[in-house]
C-alpha cells in the first residue's frame, strides 16, 4: 500500500473543530490546554488492567498513583476511527495531541500500527511539555483552568495509552511489514462500524457499500437490497439518527457514525411503535420494502424539520421509498397512527 | 466497480494536494451520486479522497449574505431559517429534489457537481463523448426527450440535472474554491460550461480544485423555484425555472431568471431579464417574456414538448414570484415548487 498522502496535523497547526464524545465542541474548551488521545478502546487510568502501565510511567516521571483521580477530569479519550480522528489526520492509529489554550497543536505523537513506543521517548516529550518554572509548582494553573498536577498526570496517562494495541487489533510487537504486506495483497482496510450500539471491526475492500457490509459481513439481513442504485429506499438505515441509503454509502465512510438498522429498533421483544403500527395496519404485502419504509418513517417521526402533519406531506416525505405491492395507503395510515398515539 | 484506494482528508490543503497529484483521483463527499456512477463504471477513480469530515459544515453570515460551507447537507441548508425565508428558491429547489434519505447525505457542493442524467451517459455500452471523449453521441440519433434546447453541440446534447444549481444561478451565488493554484472565487453562472467539443468537462474547475463554500449575496427580493416532473415526487425535472425579483414599489427593479434541464448548464436569460426591468408585473408582459425566452430554442426529435411547457412554466413562475398568483404550497417547500402532483394536492387535499 502506498504511503497515505493525508498526513496528521503538524505542530503549530490550528486544530480543526469537532464534536467530542459527550456532544460538546472542541472549540468550547478554548482557554485551557486540551489533551486528545485517540485509541482503540476507552482509556480509564483507574482500571486495573491499565493501571500497571500508568503506574510505571508515573513512577519514572516522579508522580504518583494519587494523581489518577484528577487525571480523569480533563481527559478526552477518543475512538481512533471517529470523525474527529479523521479531522486530525489520525486513521486508526494511536495518537496523542496537546492543544494549547488557543487551540494550536503544540505537541503530537502518532504511532503507526504494529509499532511500539518506548517509555523513554514519551518521557522526553513530557519533559519538554512541562509548564515553565514560573507557572510550575503543584496546583499552579497552566494558562487557565488546568493545574500542573492534572496536566502532567493526564499527559502521563495518555502516554501509557500509546502502549496499548493499535486500532486494527495488531499488538505493538506484531510485525509492521507483515501487516502492510497483507493489506496490500488484499486491498482491504480495517473498518470499525458502530451498529445498533455495538462496535464491529471488519477488514473491507473500500468498494464495499454499507449495505453489503451489513448483509454479507455482519449478517444483518434485515436491511434489504432493492435496486442498489438509490432509487427504491429498501436499504434505508439511520446514520446519526437521520435516514440514509446504505447502498450509496461506502462502509469505510460510515466510520464514526451511529448506524441504526431495522434490527436495532425493537427493545428486546417489544416492537418499536412504528413496527407495531405496520403490523396493525397491514402496511405491507410481500414485505420486502418494509424495513426501509419503517426506517424512513421512524427517522421522519424524530425529525423536527420535515413537515409531516398531513397525508400529503407524509407522502412527499416518504417518496424515496417505493412499494411494488402499492401498500401506500396502509403505510401512511400506520405512520399517522403512531403520530396520533 | 474498479478497485480504488481511499483516504480521509485531514485538511482542505491536503485534500487538494492528494487529488491534484493523481489524475485518476477524485473527491468524495456525500457520495450519493458518485457511488452510483462508480457502480455503473462511469466513474473509475483509483483514489477517493473523502472530504466529508473537513470542517466545511457551517452556515455563517457573510458580507450581508450567507456563506454555506461546501459540506453542509442539502437537508440542513434547505431548512436553515435564513435560507428558507430570504433565499426561498434555494430551499424550494433543494426540497423538490431527490428524497429525504439523499438530501440528508448529499452536500451543497456535491449537488451542483452531479453529472447529467442522460441515459446514454450512464450506459457504458453506448457511445458518449461525455463519458468517453471521441466515442460519439448516442443521444443525438436516439431517444432524446430529456435533452437540451439551448447551447448543445454536435458532440453532446445532455442537460444538467441539479435543481439547486438553477436557483443558485438565478441568485448570482458565488463559489469559493481551493485548488492547486490557490483559492479563487467564481460567479455561479460561470461555474458550469457548455459542451462544445469537450463535453467531458462539466465545469471550469481544475483537477484537484475543491469547492469550499457557496456564498449567497445580499438579496431583499422574492425568489421562487418551479419544477415539472414525470411523477409527483423524487424525479428529475423535465423543465424547471428559478426567478428572483427585486421591486421598486410596484415596479420590477431587477429580474433574474434561470431555466433548468434545458441546457448543459443552468440557462440564464439576460435579454428577458432586461426586458422585465422597469416594468410593472402583468400576465401579458410575462407571456411576452416567456415567448421571447424560447424564441431561439433548438428542439431535437423528442423534446419539442419542452418549449410550450417551458413557456408556461416561466409565466407561472413570474406570476407566483410577483404575487399575481398564489403559490401552490407554503413558500420554501417542495409543495410550492412542484407543478402538479403533491403541490396541487396540498391546496385541495383529497
Amino acid at each position: 500500500m502506498e504511503q497515505p498522502l493525508v498526513q496528521a496535523l503538524q505542530t503549530g497547526d490550528l486544530a480543526p473543530d469537532g464534536v467530542l464524545p459527550d456532544g460538546s465542541w472542541l472549540s468550547a474548551l478554548r482557554g485551557q490546554p486540551v489533551i486528545l488521545a485517540f485509541a482503540p478502546d476507552e482509556w480509564n487510568p483507574t482500571q486495573a488492567h491499565q493501571s500497571a502501565l500508568f503506574a510505571r510511567l508515573s513512577q519514572e516521571f516522579g508522580g504518583g498513583a494519587a494523581f489518577v483521580d484528577t487525571a480523569t477530569e480533563d481527559w478526552h479519550s477518543l475512538d481512533c476511527r471517529s470523525t474527529l480522528a479523521a479531522q486530525f489526520g489520525v486513521d486508526g492509529q494511536r495518537a496523542l495531541f496537546l492543544l494549547d489554550e488557543h487551540g494550536v497543536v503544540r505537541w503530537k505523537t502518532v504511532v503507526p500500527p504494529g509499532q511500539d513506543l518506548r517509555p523513554g521517548q514519551v518521557l522526553a516529550a513530557l519533559e519538554a511539555l512541562s509548564p515553565s518554572p514560573a507557572a510550575a509548582g503543584n496546583g499552579a494553573v497552566v494558562s487557565g483552568g488546568l493545574s500542573r498536577r492534572t496536566f502532567v498526570t493526564a499527559t502521563l496517562a495518555a502516554a501509557a495509552l500509546l502502549l496499548l494495541p493499535s486500532c486494527d487489533g495488531s499488538s505493538p510487537d506484531s510485525n509492521a511489514a507483515e501487516t502492510a504486506a497483507a493489506a496490500e495483497s488484499t486491498g482491504t482496510l480495517p473498518v470499525v462500524l458502530t451498529i445498533n450500539g455495538h462496535s464491529h471491526r471488519l477488514q473491507l475492500d473500500p468498494r464495499v457499500a454499507l449495505l453489503d457490509a451489513l448483509r454479507e459481513n455482519l449478517h444483518l439481513t434485515g436491511t434489504k437490497k432493492g435496486c442498489d442504485h438509490g432509487q427504491c429506499g429498501a436499504c434505508t438505515v439511520h446514520l446519526d439518527g437521520h435516514s440514509a441509503l446504505s447502498c450509496l454509502t461506502l462502509a469505510v465512510m460510515s466510520q464514526g457514525k451511529n448506524i441504526t438498522t431495522i434490527e436495532g429498533l425493537a427493545q428486546g421483544d417489544e416492537l418499536h411503535p412504528v413496527q407495531a403500527a405496520f403490523l396493525q395496519h397491514d402496511a405491507f404485502q410481500c414485505g420486502y420494502c418494509t424495513p426501509g419504509q419503517i426506517m424512513a418513517a421512524t427517522a421522519l417521526l424524530q425529525d423536527p424539520h420535515t413537515p409531516t402533519g398531513s397525508a400529503v406531506e407524509l407522502r412527499e416525505a416518504m417518496s424515496g421509498n417505493l412499494c411494488r405491492c402499492a401498500a401506500y395507503p396502509n403505510i401512511i395510515a400506520a405512520i399517522q397512527a403512531v403520530q396520533r398515539a | 466497480m474498479d478497485p480504488f484506494q481511499y483516504q480521509r482528508a485531514a485538511s482542505t490543503d491536503q485534500a487538494v494536494a492528494a487529488v491534484a497529484q493523481n489524475p485518476d483521483a477524485t473527491f468524495i463527499a456525500g457520495g450519493t451520486s458518485h457511488v452510483d456512477l462508480m457502480k455503473e463504471d462511469v466513474h473509475q477513480p483509483t483514489l477517493l479522497v473523502d472530504v466529508s469530515a473537513l470542517p466545511l459544515q457551517q452556515i455563517t453570515p457573510f458580507e450581508s449574505g450567507l456563506r454555506i460551507g461546501a459540506g453542509v447537507s442539502n437537508t440542513v441548508a434547505a431548512y436553515y431559517p435564513a435560507i428558507q425565508q430570504r433565499y426561498t428558491a434555494v430551499s424550494e429547489a433543494l426540497l423538490a429534489g431527490a428524497s429525504v434519505q439523499i438530501r440528508n447525505v448529499a452536500s451543497m457542493a456535491g449537488n451542483p457537481l452531479q453529472r447529467t442524467r442522460c441515459p446514454y451517459f450512464r450506459d457504458s455500452t453506448q457511445a458518449c463523448n461525455k463519458r468517453e471523449p471521441g466515442s460519439g453521441c448516442a443521444a443525438i440519433g436516439g431517444y432524446n426527450h430529456v435533452h437540451a434546447l439551448f447551447g448543445a453541440s454536435p458532440a453532446c446534447i445532455a442537460t444538467h440535472p441539479s435543481d439547486l444549481a438553477v436557483a443558485l444561478a438565478a441568485l448570482d451565488a458565488q463559489v469559493q474554491t481551493s485548488g492547486p493554484n490557490g483559492p479563487r472565487t467564481l460567479a455561479f453562472p460561470e461555474l458550469h460550461r457548455l459542451p462544445g467539443d469537450t463535453p467531458h468537462l462539466d465545469t471550469v474547475l481544475a483537477h484537484g480544485e475543491l469547492i469550499t463554500s457557496i456564498d449567497l449575496p445580499a438579496f431583499a427580493g422574492r425568489s421562487h423555484y418551479l419544477k415539472v416532473r414525470e411523477r409527483a415526487s423524487y424525479a428529475y425535472a423535465l423543465v424547471s425555472c428559478a426567478v428572483a425579483l427585486e421591486m421598486d414599489g410596484p415596479t420590477i427593479r431587477r429580474a433574474r431568471i434561470a431555466l433548468g434541464s434545458v441546457a448543459h448548464k443552468p440557462w440564464r436569460l439576460p435579454k428577458i431579464e432586461a426586458m422585465l426591468a422597469g416594468q410593472k408585473p402583468a400576465e401579458k408582459l410575462f407571456r411576452a417574456a416567456a415567448d421571447a425566452a424560447f424564441a431561439n430554442a433548438k428542439p431535437l426529435k423528442h423534446n419539442a414538448y419542452k418549449i410550450p411547457m417551458g413557456r408556461n412554466l416561466v409565466v407561472r413562475a413570474l406570476l407566483e414570484t410577483s404575487g399575481l398568483r398564489p403559490l401552490q404550497g407554503p413558500a420554501g417547500t417542495a409543495f410550492a415548487a412542484s407543478v402538479g402532483g403533491m403541490g396541487g394536492e396540498l391546496v385541495a387535499p383529497r
